[in-house]
């Protein structure tokens, strides 16, 4: 039987069969960020004339209060993010893990369902749900005789930032709800039955058995949520555009206004190697959290 | 007693976030129904009679079924060559020891954690330059790139588990290998082929970026796009976008039920290796 080695390919088969699905994938996401490196050492807007100018884009980049403002609208959305939709999943997922909760595959159908649908939806409902006048949250408020809570919810600098968050947790945390499933799935159930003898109950449990046993996934979650909203752009961008003014300019949108319509090319793509490189590093840094775990 | 209690402060808060999860998306629905002035008198009521004005709007002012076009070919175009690519690559890596191998598997999974906001500028340029920007065959090109990473992991953690006998076997009667791949091997795999059908469709009918930016002409833009377009013309009214955002996700919205099983699972174990 050993003869029969299907461990050597021919190198013909080998260009037929992965040629093709890795040229395109070379030509779309290899090689744009190679140029874009080359790029960003340019001053361009798109015509004939592009100038070598070095590291300027850069220096213009670090001295940009707009970048940095983009940049700490990112964090605040991902420090919301985080508290939202990986605790609210970890709770839901806590729950359901108990036999006491009843329809649970329906739930989490339920939960999931947001997930799948197109950003762009959901950035045109929440601003209808947001809307003074049409809008299910105003109209939430003043059933439960809190009119006085309305507010600008978009158009009001000071909570836009949250506002534009809480679509974000409303549609992924179903996405960590069903990964923190699967975790709590992996756990031997017999681990919970001797906790259950030696008379742990309810918090103790969750504190001492549940948590040092998913803390691989954690970490898993939380790095998907940064990165997840290190790239926000979609649904911000359909409801507020980034404003009012810049109030929720995010680093997506940034680089986007910058390329796009004020045609700064050679900067854009710096933008683009600076966004890649800060989602590269909080990623790692976020794998590096809690320590000497393997994940 | 105890348990009663209990059992209901456990269920309780997970039943409200649970409504709070589809209601927004319920109630969008049968406003869709409504007309505006119904809507305007009572946003909450469901309607009184079924209305399908605001789906008629949304078809000759907004044109979605242009839209719905163009998303379903650049969708189902996407889906066919993400699995036949994507499927090939993993067999190989797979199956096979070869110069390389490693560098390319991680180059795929770079895919995964690569923002794509940050290729959006340099992806453009070169689109541009070369001509490309702009016609039907635009977002495929993206669309099957980005596709590509997660359905090489699913697949490649797949082909793994089949056991090398049942090709063996194959061998010995001749079969070469583009047969063996796909009578035998691939029919093995189709657990995981149908995830990675599902969320390649809908990732291709969902994304926004690439359609902004690489697409001018409203000939071939997609459903994202439609809808923002359409929404541009109504600032105060309310139904007729609700009717084009129904149009956009109801196909979701029906695979999700039909293939709920698959999404979950090839969502979550794309995550965790992610």
């Amino acid at each position: 039987m050993a003869q029969i080695s299907i461990n050597k390919p021919k190198r013909r088969e080998l260009l037929l069969y992965i040629g093709p699905g890795f040229l395109i994938y070379a030509f779309v996401v290899l090689l744009p960020i190679i140029f874009s490196l080359r790029y960003s050492f340019l001053e361009w807007s798109g015509g004939k004339n592009a100038k070598f100018i070095g590291l300027n884009n850069y220096i213009e980049l670090m001295n940009d209060k707009d970048f940095w403002w983009a940049l700490k609208n990112n964090l605040f959305i991902i420090v919301v993010c985080v508290i939202g939709q990986i605790g609210i999943a970890f709770l839901l997922a806590t729950a359901m893990n108990s036999k006491l909760l009843k329809l649970n595959r329906l739930h989490r159908t339920l939960l999931f369902l947001p997930v799948v649908l197109s950003a762009v939806v959901i950035g045109f409902l929440w601003t209808i749900m947001y809307n003074k006048d049409a809008g299910l949250i105003n109209l939430f408020l003043k059933v439960i005789g809190h009119p006085e809570w309305i507010k600008a919810w978009l158009d009001d600098p000071g909570i836009v930032l949250t506002s534009v968050s809480i679509p974000l947790i409303w549609q992924y945390m179903g996405l960590y709800l069903v990964i923190f499933l699967a975790a709590y799935q992996g756990i031997p159930k017999d681990v919970f039955e001797v906790a259950e003898i030696d008379g742990a109950s309810g918090l103790k449990k969750m504190w001492y058995i549940t948590l040092p046993l998913i803390m691989d996934t954690f970490k898993v979650a939380l790095m998907l949520c940064i990165a997840g909203n290190m790239k926000v752009f979609d649904h911000i961008f359909i409801m507020t555009n980034g404003g009012p003014g810049n109030a929720s300019t995010v680093v997506a949108q940034f680089a986007y206004n910058n390329s796009f319509i004020k045609f700064k090319l050679g900067y854009g793509s710096a933008i683009s190697i600076a966004i890649m490189i800060v989602s590269l590093i909080l990623i790692v840094l976020s794998r590096k959290v809690g320590g000497k775990n393997h994940a | 007693m105890r348990k009663k209690i209990q059992t209901v402060f456990l269920n309780v808060p997970v039943i409200l976030i649970s409504i709070t999860s589809i209601f927004p998306i319920f109630w969008m629905m049968y406003n869709s129904l409504k007309s505006e002035s119904e809507f305007v008198m009572d946003k909450l009521a469901l309607p009184n009679k079924i209305n399908f004005e605001n789906y008629v709007e949304a078809i000759r002012i907004g044109k979605m079924q242009n839209y719905f076009i163009n998303s379903f070919f650049n969708s189902m175009v996407t889906v066919i060559a993400v699995i036949l690519f994507s499927f090939f690559i993993a067999y190989f890596i797979s199956r096979y020891e070869f110069k390389g191998k490693r560098i390319i598997y991680y180059l795929f999974l770079f895919g995964m954690l690569v923002p794509v906001h940050s290729l959006l500028i340099p992806i453009f340029i070169q689109f541009s330059r070369l001509g490309l920007i702009n016609n039907r065959f635009t977002l495929l090109f993206p669309y099957v790139a980005f596709g590509m990473p997660l359905a090489i992991f699913l697949f490649d953690s797949f082909i793994k588990t089949v056991p090398i006998e049942v090709e063996e076997a194959a061998i010995i009667d001749g079969c070469g290998t583009f047969s063996r791949i796909m009578r035998i091997v691939f029919p093995l795999c189709l657990p995981v082929v149908s995830s990675v059908v599902v969320l390649s469709f809908l990732g291709a009918w969902n994304e926004f970026p690439f359609a902004l930016t690489l697409l001018t002409s409203s000939e071939f833009k997609t459903i994202p796009i439609g809808l923002a377009n359409f929404s541009g013309q109504y600032s105060t009214q309310y139904t007729p976008l609700m009717a084009g955002l129904v149009i956009a996700t109801l196909p979701v919205i029906i695979i999700y039920i039909i293939f709920n099983k698959q999404i979950v699972k090839g969502m979550t174990a794309g995550a965790v290796k992610g």
